[in-house]
């Protein structure tokens, strides 16, 4: 069961007459996220724009986002997917107790309204933020979420998308996947892709001392990893290649300087919807961009014997773990 | 360049049916008249075929991107690909990553693919995918029948507005064609509901019903001379009794070109799950007495698989009907997508009644020119297994053995045990790769004559053909040998066929504003660059206005 019901961005600005954010500080955190996507724009279906869309915000604490809700729904910290239990039981009018209810810090009350608005709703999407995916059960919170989006939909339409963090994690996560099939923690020592995020994480490689050399790009470990993971990166041959100079870079043997991408170096980056945007220059860098230096470590590389003994010829493997 | 001698050669294009033939490929890799024998690859023995033309399938882009995300637990048990020195890593399976995709195609001897659904939204994202697959050629379909902007114009009874929106879209999304999904339905999916009418006005609209977008569309291709017909996935897709809608749709196409997808999806007769059974001889029988129209399988192997199409109501119903994970993606304006792991089983009443379905319409339908292989990659089951659908077709002793094990009950509900055709290997070579190509309109590809592009498969003659299909000896893309005794040795680049139709220019002024209103996404930032499609290879259509 479960799954994931989503939609673009686009469509929730066209659409959208029903939104939560769950478990996030969009007013702080993704500020054009109101006025780009969810709550100013009028639209075809909307003519009203503001005034035909209805915000919901469930979050441990108030923060400046509340301001902009509707509703907003504090939620005993911990307790979001019992919470989000709830809301699917009530949702398919299924008996839950007072005291599992008082439990999530919710009145009856409040969840009854919330869940006859959500079926009203036309077009309903619910963003969940870093609160909700990075907190306790975090794997099961989003899971839960995005099942909940999916019953929904025998009652009206519902969407469910995350909220993703800077940078263009996405862009990383949508390539690893159509090369690998995995979206990250992927090891390629056996010569062929596997996937086991607590293993091998770049976090977990690091910590163990597992690698021997470090390769960055468009990262700044040495600022957010544990103590453990930094120590290892200094002790190792450490690459970095940044246009600024970073904690990682200070610790780093080689720091090649790269032009800035979409300041200075073209390319391709993926929204949180992952809709890929291209990324045009406005300026001109004496630094050659990531992709060039990849391209030319990648030919130096080349030149060197391959790893499989000359002439070898590997079978395909059929494993089953 | 290359010279292939003593095979025994199999090329319906050029009605050459198993005598020996030698072939000359030269240096730009197409075959040529005089001899060119820098290695001589000797066929004594073997059978030579065209390679094969996938003219329709899920191997790149946003939705089987998805999918890969939805089944990690699929990769652990799949075979897997070692980096070697021309050959990347990669995870076969239900839905492959885009190295093995190439070398998984390459290696049963199909050398070029139809990626059948893109949103122009994420074109840009398909198209470097694309670049990932290596081997194959590429051609990409731009999901329409469900843009807004278009049916807008449709509605408006603005056909050539309509025609030039159609034409600005292909040439922005860099792709070959036009592909129409359940039209109307999922403008009404998104929400919630579906368009099973065609002569209903879809939600949203006063006039306008599935059967004008239908008849509208196919004009439009034909008028703007695409190389393609238009590709059209019916309305009602899965339902029992949709027999009824598919061969009112087809109506809608009479005097016009057009390629139905997946017809077997398409072929139930009967009210319920319960009574669902196959109505593949009245479909057949419309194809048989209409040339013009063309149709692959969308077969089913039993077995497990991961479905996703642009048909968010069907979709949504599977899930309620398994209930198992779902993964739905509406995209803005344009289009939506379903994605739901599947298990085909022989002991299910559905699945051996839509397994039956498949093969009795290549078996039906008698011109192998008008019905092509497929699965509609990975919803009936995944490429790769194609040689399993080959030996079903070529053997009935195969196929009664199979039938043995469906549950006693199908007994009135399908006509596969009453058809004694047996595949010829003119047949398949047809099936698989010439009819396939002229329907692409890829005059140089599933052709052997002179300057055809230097495709070629050889197999050891076996007597499994089951095995013969699944392992070919040698295959050559563009004159080089790709597969050498069995091996992957080569693993050149593949290019993209374009198309570029004709539009007036003032559509660009036309559409920003509408776009910007649309979407949220810069009108600039839209089209695809040329530079970022790798190996294009551009189509210019033939401008039949006036005619
Ligand atoms: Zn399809």
């Amino acid at each position: 069961m479960g799954g994931k019901v989503t939609c673009t961005l686009g469509e929730v600005k066209q659409r959208a007459d029903f939104i939560i954010y769950w478990g996030g500080n969009p007013a702080e955190c993704h500020p054009r996220h109101f006025s780009k996507y969810t709550l100013m724009q009028k639209s075809k279906f909307l003519p009203k724009g503001r005034k035909d869309r209805t915000m919901v915000l469930v979050d441990i604490r108030e923060t400046k986002s509340v301001k902009a809700s509707d509703i907003f729904l504090q939620v005993r910290p911990g307790k979001d997917f019992e919470l989000i239990t709830i809301l699917r039981a009530l949702v398919k009018e299924q008996q839950v107790t007072d005291e599992q209810i008082e439990e999530t810090g919710l009145s009856r009350e409040a969840l009854n309204d919330l869940v006859s608005r959500m079926k009203a709703a036309k077009f309903g999407c619910m963003f969940f933020g870093m609160g909700l995916s990075m907190t306790r059960g975090k794997h099961m919170n989003s899971a839960a979420l995005l099942t909940l989006a999916a019953e929904m939909n025998a009652f009206t339409k519902f969407v469910a998308m995350p909220m993703r963090g800077h940078g263009n994690v996405t862009g990383a996560d949508v390539i690893m996947r159509w090369q690998t099939g995995f979206p990250f923690g992927i090891s390629f020592n056996r010569g062929y892709p596997r996937y086991n995020p607590g293993e091998f994480s770049t976090i977990d490689v690091l910590v163990r001392g597992d690698c021997d050399a470090a390769f960055i790009i468009g990262a700044d470990p040495g600022g957010t990893m544990p103590q453990p993971a930094i120590n290892h990166l200094k002790r190792i041959p450490t690459i970095v290649l940044d246009p600024h100079i970073t904690h990682t870079s200070k610790l780093a043997r080689v720091h090649i300087t790269t032009a800035a991408q979409g300041i200075a170096a073209p390319g391709t980056a993926y929204r949180m919807d992952e809709i890929p945007m291209p990324l045009k220059p406005a300026l001109k860098s004496p630094y050659p961009s990531d992709e060039e230096v990849v391209r030319r470590i990648n030919e130096a590389i080349a030149k060197k014997p391959f790893w499989l003994p000359e002439g070898s010829m590997p079978q395909m493997v059929t494993e089953q773990v | 360049m290359l010279r292939i001698t003593g095979g025994k050669v199999y090329d319906p294009a050029n009605k050459i049916d198993g005598q020996i033939k030698d072939l000359n490929i030269d240096a730009d890799g197409k075959f040529s008249d005089g001899q060119c024998d820098s290695r001589t690859i000797d066929a004594t023995g073997m059978i030579v075929m065209p390679g094969g033309v996938d003219v329709h399938t899920h191997v790149a882009g946003g939705a089987i991107n998805f999918a890969r995300a939805m089944t990690p637990e699929d990769h652990r048990r799949t075979q897997a690909f070692i980096r070697t020195k021309t050959r990347r890593s990669g995870l076969g399976g239900m839905a492959p990553t885009t190295f093995a995709t190439g070398y998984l195609y390459a290696g049963m001897g199909w050398t070029t693919v139809n990626e059948a659904a893109v949103p122009v939204l994420s074109a840009r994202h398909t198209h470097e995918e694309l670049a990932d697959i290596p081997i194959v050629d590429k051609s990409t379909l731009t999901l329409m029948a469900n843009n807004e902007i278009m049916l807008d114009q449709m509605e408006a009874g603005e056909y050539e507005r309509a025609r030039d929106v159609v034409a600005w879209y292909i040439w922005a999304a860099k792709s070959y064609g036009v592909k129409a999904v359940n039209p109307g339905g999922v403008a009404a999916w998104k929400w919630g509901g579906d368009a099973r009418n065609l002569s209903s006005p879809i939600e949203g609209y006063n006039k306008l019903t599935p059967g004008t977008i239908v008849t509208q569309l196919a004009r439009i291709c034909d008028d703007l001379g695409l190389p393609h017909p238009m590709h059209l996935h019916c309305n009602d897709l899965g339902a029992p009794g949709n027999i009824k809608t598919t061969l009112d749709t087809l109506k809608h196409l009479e005097g016009s070109r057009a390629h139905i997808a997946h017809s077997q999806y398409h072929a139930y007769g009967g009210d319920g799950w319960e009574t669902i059974c196959s109505a593949t001889a009245e479909l057949a029988e419309y194809f048989n007495s209409h040339p013009n129209i063309t149709t692959d399988a969308g077969a089913v192997i039993f077995g497990d698989t991961v479905t996703i199409t642009a048909d968010g109501p069907w979709q949504h119903l599977l899930y309620k009907l398994t209930g198992r994970k779902w993964g739905n993606l509406d995209v803005e304006n344009e289009t939506g997508c379903g994605i739901v792991p599947y298990t085909y089983r022989p002991s299910n009443l559905v699945n051996a009644v839509q397994w039956a379905c498949g093969l009795e319409l290549l078996l039906l339908i008698q011109s192998p020119w008008q019905v092509f292989l497929s699965t509609d990659h990975p919803n009936g089951g995944c490429f790769w297994r194609y040689p399993e659908i080959i030996k079903l077709l070529m053997s009935r002793d195969f196929r009664d053995e199979c039938i043995k094990k469906l549950p006693s009950n199908i007994k009135n509900k399908i006509v596969l045990p009453e058809i004694a055709r047996e595949y010829t290997l003119m047949d398949v070579a047809t099936s698989m790769s010439a009819g396939p190509a002229r329907a692409l309109g890829l005059k140089q590809k599933g052709n052997l004559g002179t300057g055809c592009d230097g495709d070629v498969v050889i197999y050891d003659q076996e007597d499994d053909p089951g095995e013969m299909f699944a392992h070919p000896r040698y295959v050559i893309k563009a004159g080089e040998v790709i597969i050498d005794d069995g091996e992957i040795r080569e693993a050149p680049d593949g290019r993209e066929y374009i198309a570029k139709p004709f539009y007036d220019p003032a559509t660009n002024d036309f559409m920003r504003p509408l776009f910007e209103d649309c979407y949220t996404m810069q009108f600039e930032n839209y089209p695809v660059e040329i530079e970022r499609v790798h190996g294009a290879s551009i189509h210019d259509c033939k401008n039949d206005q006036d005619s």
